[in-house]
């Protein structure tokens, strides 16, 4: 066996080989193929083909995982041979492991045969076009250009049987001239949605005015954040406020807000598969089907994500939210983070904006203090001086050290427009935020 | 599988300027435990192969875990026709510098292979260690091993015939003393995921993590109850930990030749250590010597040769001061008219090699460690990374420490949590006034180094003594 297309042909192989144990596999398979560029040329272009079979062995509560990349009858056999050696010395776990009946699923990844069959050719041209484009501008170009097809299997030894296909496409590119730079993302499943017309354009409108850029202090500013830089901040917060296990153990602010209205009733931040702008799939990685889970609802501190384990150590609901056994230990995150849309323009936005600056990316985010959910970070790729409703110049880079809580508590206006931005896991769904209170830490020098 | 590479090699030969494949197989096992139970423990078997050409003076490159003849044929093929995409664009042919060809072996020295002590021996032994550290208001502790055996065959239309064998072991604990609004972890012997090595069982052994497990535990406890870091502009000393999470940030990554010539611009980003400041830049103060040297021993950046067949080595980036080098792969190398130091790395046969760090060593000084502390009046003690981040450029950096230690006419006082410091790389490092001696050094393993679309995971290590750094803005996160 070569794939895993015949994907119960796999399973009854697992089952022979494990016999009388019980167990879960996860097996996906996929091409990808990645076209870099930078300083206007191809400098890098990959394709790789792979699969990974991951078969976990539950004996008693007690569990071993081996995972391989190769589904020939030895490796598998000798593979699950270790597994049960190991459900054998290991200490058992501090609660009873239930593996999950059978399941229906409501959704499947979206898929575009176009997408699959694009190929690095295809992508040469469009990277061409638009090397050419903002080179006439006197802009350099760099970015990554990535199409991917990839097949996901699910099962266990209870019947549970998920089997899912989906394809990707992943644009990133930054324009640059001196210290004149702008940054663009897409992320869809289907190559005809890709429109490189449009993305030029985007890059050259916003590098032309990340010109000239003039120092300012640090302190407290208004902000208007964009969709990019809002997903940023928002994934960040997924996986450390939201995340189940982090509650359960009192490490999340959430634990001590549940319930508790502490933001404005416009904030609803939702992990929801079922939105239209976003690239859900279908289960998690034990096989529960993916569902809509409330994190703030209309200013509400509601609940985090649950993976399996957590849930069944806690006695929580699983939320579809279970991540591969090698991150077991994490917990769980949100896949398919969205947040409500508002009903402000982003024009409104700027234009009733006294003293602000737009943030257009961040970079290099990280978290500062998990409990106040404070990160830290530096502005990238196109930051403005916002004065008396008008963008009027572009401002060298700063970092900025702020609390999400308190970020979140002074928004004031949130657009009806949102983006699809790259996510955590699945891409996020968000809109512009206009917030009163972002400290910026110190400033650098470009 | 020899065989099979030499065939298809044979069969690229004619339609390339050059061609190199690498079958990498890897074995991993991970054991990880929380609170006394084992909650993890996954064994992994990975194997490929990746096949780079250049051809139309343009680099391909397709990888494949399917090893028959056959589907590496359709591999090669599909490497040739990313050539000759990639081609489309190209400016220039692309060159490589000069390489001998090179014909050898690589085993990594180890006195006790980590496969073959037995699991129930490491389990064990972590269940012990984090059951140790469940002390007062500590309620959660976790603790981890992984091991990699890493097999590496090289072949290039160069004539260069490389086998690797590579061991590397690793490991780490920590404990979370967790408060009303609050909590706060302690890690042994390293922050995320602890110090790592090419190295045996012997370097778990080494740690001693039962004789650490009590005041692991003790200290997590302490810094719930200790007052948030002072907010200033201080004299500080950097532990070795922090050190290393320094010299990476903002030396190993600025130092990367392929982010000064624009290569990382859309993704991790450039260098503020542009061509021109190559022999023509003071980074830092004449205290300060960093070498990439993939050959010290038992560094997790240790290797006999890099993923282009180029033999491992000891380089200067900066030299008292002076910035004179940077990690280079062969493309790039040709570039400046140099040879490669042997930079290029590859996290696995699905990737290419990249321009990476190696081991990064700040070189040690001659202070004691008592007399680095000694000559500060009002200061601060750091260590143990908790948070980083730096600018695209490498200048403006804030990193974030588990643990702070008030230091106060020479002498290390109480404890401080949540400790910040900010600066600017140059200025930061031309304010380092003293580095304590060899006494003190040790190669710090990091095994989560990211760089590359597709991301791409480094092992690196960074050779460290604890340093002195005048004037640095210092704060608490809140």
């Amino acid at each position: 066996m070569k794939d895993i297309s015949s994907g119960k042909e796999l399973v009854n192989k697992i089952k022979s080989f494990i016999k009388n144990y019980d167990f879960e596999i996860i097996a996906s398979e996929g091409k990808s193929e990645l076209t870099r560029f930078a300083e206007s040329y191809i400098h890098q272009n990959v394709a790789e083909t792979n699969l990974n079979l991951i078969v976990k062995v539950i004996n008693e509560d007690r569990i071993g995982a081996v995972e391989m990349n190769s589904i020939d009858d030895h490796t598998i056999a000798k593979n699950i041979e270790k597994a049960i050696e190991v459900t054998k010395i290991a200490p058992k776990l501090d609660y009873h492991y239930q593996l999950l009946k059978p399941q229906s699923y409501k959704i499947k990844s979206k898929y575009s045969k176009d997408t699959a069959n694009f190929n690095p050719l295809n992508r040469a041209q469009l990277v061409s076009q638009l090397i050419k484009e903002v080179n006439k501008r006197g802009y350099e170009a760099a970015g990554a250009f990535k199409t991917e097809e990839s097949t996901l299997l699910v099962a266990n030894s209870e019947g549970v049987f998920a089997f899912d296909r989906g394809t990707k496409v992943d644009f990133n590119c930054v324009i640059t001239r001196d210290n004149s730079t702008a940054h663009t993302s897409f992320i869809d499943s289907d190559i005809n949605n890709f429109n490189i017309d449009k993305i030029t354009d985007e890059l050259l409108l916003t590098a032309l005015k990340n010109v000239e850029q003039i120092e300012i202090d640090p302190g407290i500013y208004t902000v208007i954040l964009s969709p990019e830089a809002v997903s940023e901040i928002l994934n960040y917060t997924g996986y450390t406020a939201f995340n189940g296990k982090t509650i359960m153990e009192g490490k999340s602010f959430v634990c001590h807000n549940q319930g508790k209205k502490i933001f404005p009733e416009t904030i609803t931040l939702s992990d929801d598969p079922f939105n239209e702008l976003t690239m859900p799939i279908p289960f998690d990685m034990v096989g529960y089907p993916r569902e809509k889970t409330d994190l703030i609802k209309n200013g509400v501190i509601k609940d985090g994500v649950y993976d399996h384990l957590t849930a069944l150590k806690y006695n929580k609901k699983c939320t579809g939210n279970t991540l591969p056994p090698e991150h077991t230990s994490f917990g769980a995150i949100p896949f398919n983070l969205v947040m409500k849309e508002g009903s402000n323009s982003v024009e409104e936005m700027i234009s009733s904006t006294k003293k602000g600056i737009y943030i257009s990316r961040f970079h290099y985010v990280n978290i500062l203090n998990p409990m106040s959910v404070q990160l830290t970070g530096m502005t990238r790729d196109g930051t403005f001086l916002i004065e008396n409703g008008k963008i009027v110049r572009a401002i060298k880079n700063m970092r900025f050290n702020a609390s999400v809580i308190d970020m979140l508590k002074a928004v004031d206006m949130i657009s009806k427009e949102r983006q699809t931005k790259p996510g955590s896991i699945g891409p996020a769904v968000t809109p512009y935020l206009r917030t009163n209170n972002f400290t910026f830490s110190s400033k650098t020098s470009f | 599988m020899k065989k099979i590479l030499k065939n298809i090699l044979d069969w690229l030969e004619l339609k390339v300027s050059y061609a190199d494949l690498r079958f990498v197989q890897t074995e991993k096992e991970n054991i990880e435990v929380e609170n006394g139970i084992l909650s993890s423990y996954n064994v992994s078997t990975n194997r490929g192969v990746g096949i780079r050409v250049l051809a139309d003076g343009a680099w391909g490159f397709a990888a494949s875990n399917n090893l028959d003849e056959a589907s590496l044929q359709e591999t090669a093929a599909k490497a040739l026709d990313i050539a000759r995409a990639s081609a489309l664009t190209k400016k220039e042919d692309i060159r490589l510098a000069h390489e001998d060809k090179h014909i050898d072996t690589y085993i990594t020295p180890i006195a006790k292979n980590p496969f073959q002590i037995n699991p129930a021996e490491k389990i064990d032994l972590l269940v012990k260690a984090t059951k140790m550290m469940l002390k007062d208001r500590v309620k959660k502790s976790e603790g981890s091993f992984s091991f990699y055996k890493t097999h590496k065959i090289f072949i290039s239309t160069e004539g260069s015939a490389l086998e690797q064998t590579i061991f590397e072991s690793g490991g780490g604990m920590a404990a979370y003393a967790i408060g009303e609004g609050d909590f706060q972890k302690r890690s042994y012997p390293s922050s995320f995921g602890g110090d790592y090595a090419t190295r045996g069982y012997e370097f778990i052994e080494e740690m001693n993590l039962l004789e650490n497990a009590e005041r692991t535990a003790e200290e997590a406890n302490q810094l719930l109850a200790a007052p948030p870091a002072p907010e200033g502009i201080t004299d500080i000393v950097l532990g070795g930990s922090q050190l290393a999470l320094q010299v990476h940030e903002s030396c190993g990554h600025p130092a990367e030749l392929d982010r000064a010539l624009g290569k990382e611009i859309s993704y991790g980003g450039g260098s503020f250590l542009t061509l021109d400041k190559l022999n023509n830049f003071t980074y830092g103060s004449p205290e300060v010597t960093i070498v990439a040297d993939a050959t010290v021993p038992g560094g997790l950046g240790t290797f006999g040769y890099d993923d282009e067949g180029v033999p491992a080595s000891k380089s200067y980036l900066v030299n008292k001061g002076k910035f004179v080098g940077y990690l280079m792969s062969r493309e790039d190398a040709f570039k400046l008219g140099l040879k490669s130091n042997g930079a290029a790395r590859a996290e696995n046969w699905n990737r290419i090699p990249l321009v990476r760090m190696t081991n990064i060593n700040l070189l040690p000084g001659n202070l004691e460690l008592n007399k680095l502390i000694g000559e500060i009046k009002k200061g601060l003690y750091l260590d143990y990374n908790k948070s980083w981040s730096i600018d695209d450029r490498r200048i403006n950096f804030q990193f974030g420490t588990e643990i702070a230690r008030e230091i106060k006419n020479g002498k290390l006082g109480k404890i401080y949590k949540n400790a910040v410091y900010q600066g600017i790389t140059p200025e930061f490092w031309k304010s380092c006034d003293g580095i304590s001696s060899e006494k003190y050094w040790h190669v710090w393993g990091v095994p989560n180094c990211g760089k590359g679309q597709p991301d791409q995971g480094m092992h690196v290590a960074h050779g460290t003594s604890p340093a002195r750094f005048r004037k640095v803005k210092v704060g608490a996160s809140k």
